[in-house]
């Protein structure tokens, strides 16, 4: 009898045990990690020095001016801390700078890539390799040229935002301009002979005495070093090629006056098709977009189906211009395949491309450009607002 | 019998079910996109053949030997020496096989999650805890499995709804680009995974059930192919080329996601899939090795050499290989080959012996 009692008492003690000892296991003791003892990197800029060394540049949140903004800005001072350093590679600068941050680097976070204008000259393609390697890192974090020095641009105080870092992702899900992740730039990088576009950042002073970030243009990348730029317009039709249009303006001109109507565009589709007829490489671009008419300076009625037929056709012209000036500049003078032609052709006509050159096919293909559209709602008014009715146009 | 359990047709889908997927999605697809490019999708197609042979041969023996395992029908069928070698051969197997699965499920947690924390750590807490599981026996097992693979599931799903909308069909294309054979090629590794289908022999017996055994077998193939074909798509559709640049594809696209700024660092979710399932995953092997050693040594009961042949997993796991790469290496070139050997041409010569010495088991039972 007592001998059952004490098995039992064991049995007992032994689950106890059990159940004081599970939760250490469970724990994870070693990598164990406070929040307080974390500096969270939000953003990184990357640039070259003179000397050919990585200069990192990070945004590290400061914590102790976190949820200030709602407590009227006391105490906590500046909302990021931005650190720079350099060294042979970027993990050996993140080395470096740990030296000087009282806490640990957190990569997890770090949702934005600058940069620096001499490192892309020299080639971007090496120090990718870190964001797809490191178990912190992220392939989604959005990857931006700057011809300004990277610290910079972290250093920045914009006034809407907390962070430059923040103000950088915000833009990029606008998708204003081009919007680039790391992984869409590997991919890029990764084609055979195939070109990359990256957004350019630039710091904008105005109206003065405010700090702020605007995306103006795009970098091209050949063979992962940077050979050329494009501005604002250029990238307009960069984006129609690829199909990256979200939503967009487009101001015509109908009366050669001084007049002008706007449109909003909120949808558009492109597509690419590829033909090989006798040798001959064609590719047909299909531009599909459906807008609103949202502003109108003339005296033409909104509602006048014929009116509308016409401002359709010289909306589909504008489409077509804004194509081929980018056309004109990426294919036939920078020669490099931005637009997705390769690709294009890669999946329709395989063979043929894998015998092709593509460096000597690619400035050579004749492109034909197809725009068609949709004018869907006059907006909230019919007639011109403030014209006499006997003065509106085709009423 | 030494397993007294009975379980039922259906649980015996939801354990074989993750002894197959839960570590066929960590390192296989970055392997099969290597060779079969963006034609990986088919590669399990391909694979889930070698699914059903093996589930075939072990349904036919299991119909002539309706009560035992193949440890103990390799004797009757072959003799006892050369049965017990076979016997020996099989555990062997399954003994490297769990040691592979556990260094697997190490570096993968260590490597995404837990840098710092020793290998041994990781290994010996899953080996503990799967050791709990199986000497439980086989009706715990199939519970426990009925709690987490409905989870696993919903985690999986989950990740790839969210992923939809950063999906680039157009990567599928052009299809076939250099004919079959890539795709055929990326097969080879995923079928030893289908393979593993071979632990099947060890539950048929203790099914509660006579029938259905093939019939529910075949539609675990079923599932697992739909399932590996889908995680292939996917991270085709997301990553196109950069498919195989990743250690672990499947990772790298939940990590991807992020819906409107709000559902992101989806990782731990995988993680959660990935524990879950290998747990199951390593209990299962781990119990062919137990019960087959106890039968293999004509033991009464299996349960007092449960923890002992745990240590020497974790052993196994930490010693058999220097590191990853060398993991990878051998998955590629030696596994296919040794699997094969193992798990179909030994049972299918064991069956074509048992057709030609008509060997029953003696109507006694």
């Amino acid at each position: 009898m007592r001998c059952i009692i004490r098995k039992k008492t064991v049995k007992r003690m032994a689950e106890f045990l059990m159940c004081v000892i599970m939760p250490l296991i469970l724990s994870g003791c070693w990598d164990r990690i406070e929040v307080n003892d974390l500096a969270i990197v939000v953003a990184t800029g990357l640039d070259k020095t003179e000397e050919g060394e990585i200069e990192l540049s990070v945004q590290i949140v400061n914590p102790k001016s976190m949820g200030s903004k709602s407590e009227g800005g006391q105490g906590g001072g500046k909302q990021n801390t931005v650190e720079k350093t350099t060294g042979k590679t970027i993990f050996d600068a993140r080395s470096k700078l740990q030296e000087k941050v009282s806490r640990k680097l957190f990569w997890g976070h770090n949702h934005i890539i600058f940069i620096g204008k001499k490192l892309a000259e020299e080639g971007i393609r090496k120090h990718l390799d870190f964001f797809s390697r490191h178990p912190f890192t992220r392939l989604r974090a959005s990857v931006f040229m700057t011809n300004e020095k990277p610290d910079e641009l972290l250093k920045i105080e914009p006034d809407l935002e907390r962070s430059s870092a923040e103000v950088a992702k915000d833009l990029a899900m606008l998708k204003v301009g081009l919007s680039v992740t790391a992984k869409d730039l590997l991919d890029m990088l990764s084609g055979e002979k195939r070109g990359a576009a990256l957004p350019m950042i630039q710091i904008e002073r105005e109206p003065p005495n405010t700090e702020g970030l605007k995306i103006y243009g795009a970098a091209i990348f050949n063979n992962g070093k940077m050979t050329d730029q494009l501005d604002d317009k250029e990238v307009r039709g960069l984006l129609w090629i690829r199909d990256e249009i979200d939503t967009a303006s487009v101001t015509i001109n109908p009366e050669e006056g001084e007049e002008l109507i706007s449109f909003h565009i909120f949808d558009a589709t492109s597509k690419l098709i590829p033909s090989i007829e006798n040798g001959n490489w064609k590719i047909k671009i299909e531009i599909v977009s459906e807008d609103d008419i949202v502003e109108n300076e003339t005296k033409l009625d909104m509602m006048n189906p014929k009116i509308i037929e016409k401002l359709k056709e010289q909306l589909e012209k504008q489409i077509v211009e804004r194509v081929k000036l980018a056309l004109e500049i990426v294919q036939k003078e920078m020669k490099v395949d931005v637009l997705g032609f390769e690709e294009a052709f890669h999946r329709h006509y395989p063979d043929e491309w894998r015998k092709a050159n593509w460096e000597e096919v690619f400035p050579e293909i004749e492109v034909e450009v197809v725009s068609e559209v949709k004018i869907r709602r006059p907006g909230r008014s019919t007639a011109p607002q403030g014209v006499p009715e006997n003065e509106v146009i085709g009423n | 019998m030494i397993e007294k359990g009975r379980i039922s047709t259906g649980q015996m889908v939801i354990l074989l079910y993750p002894t197959v997927i839960a570590t066929a999605i960590l390192l296989v697809p970055g392997i099969t996109g290597k060779f079969a490019g963006n034609d990986m999708w088919l590669s399990p197609i391909w694979a889930s053949l070698a699914g059903c042979i093996t589930i075939l041969i072990m349904a036919q023996l299991h119909n002539r030997f309706p009560r035992q395992t193949i440890i103990q029908y390799s004797e009757e069928i072959i003799g006892k020496i050369p049965g017990k070698l076979i016997g020996f051969i099989i555990l062997f197997f399954f003994f490297h096989s769990n040691g592979l699965v556990l260094r697997e499920y190490g570096e993968f947690v260590v490597g995404n999650f837990l840098p710092t924390t020793p290998l041994v750590v990781v290994i010996g807490s899953m080996i503990f805890v799967s050791g709990l599981a199986v000497r439980g026996g086989i009706e715990v097992m199939a519970r426990s499995a009925q709690v987490f693979v409905p989870i696993v599931l919903f985690l999986f799903i989950l990740i790839v709804i969210l992923l939809i909308p950063d999906l680039e069909p157009a990567n599928l294309l052009p299809f076939f680009e250099k004919g079959l054979i890539p795709s055929l090629k990326g097969a080879i590794v995923p079928t030893t995974w289908f393979l593993q289908l071979f632990a099947i022999t060890f539950i048929l017996p203790v099914l509660k059930k006579k029938e259905g055994g093939m019939k529910w077998g075949m539609i675990t193939v079923f599932l697992i192919m739909v399932t590996l074909v889908l995680s292939n798509l996917f991270t085709m559709l997301l990553f196109g080329k950069l498919t195989p640049t990743f250690t672990y594809p499947i990772m790298e696209a939940a990590r991807y996601i992020s819906i409107a700024d709000f559902i992101q660092h989806l990782e731990s979710i995988v993680m959660a899939i990935w524990v879950s399932g290998t747990f199951i995953k390593i209990s299962v092997f781990y119990y062919v090795i137990a019960v087959g050693t106890a039968q293999l040594l004509n033991l009464q009961d299996y349960r007092p050499i449960v923890f002992p042949i745990g240590g020497l997993l974790a052993v196994m796991g930490l010693w058999t290989a220097p590191n990853l790469q060398q993991i990878q290496h051998f998955l590629i070139t030696t596994m296919p080959f040794y699997a094969v050997i193992v798990q179909i041409i030994l049972p299918l010569l064991l069956l074509i012996a048992a057709v030609i010495f008509k060997k029953n088991t003696k109507k006694i039972n």
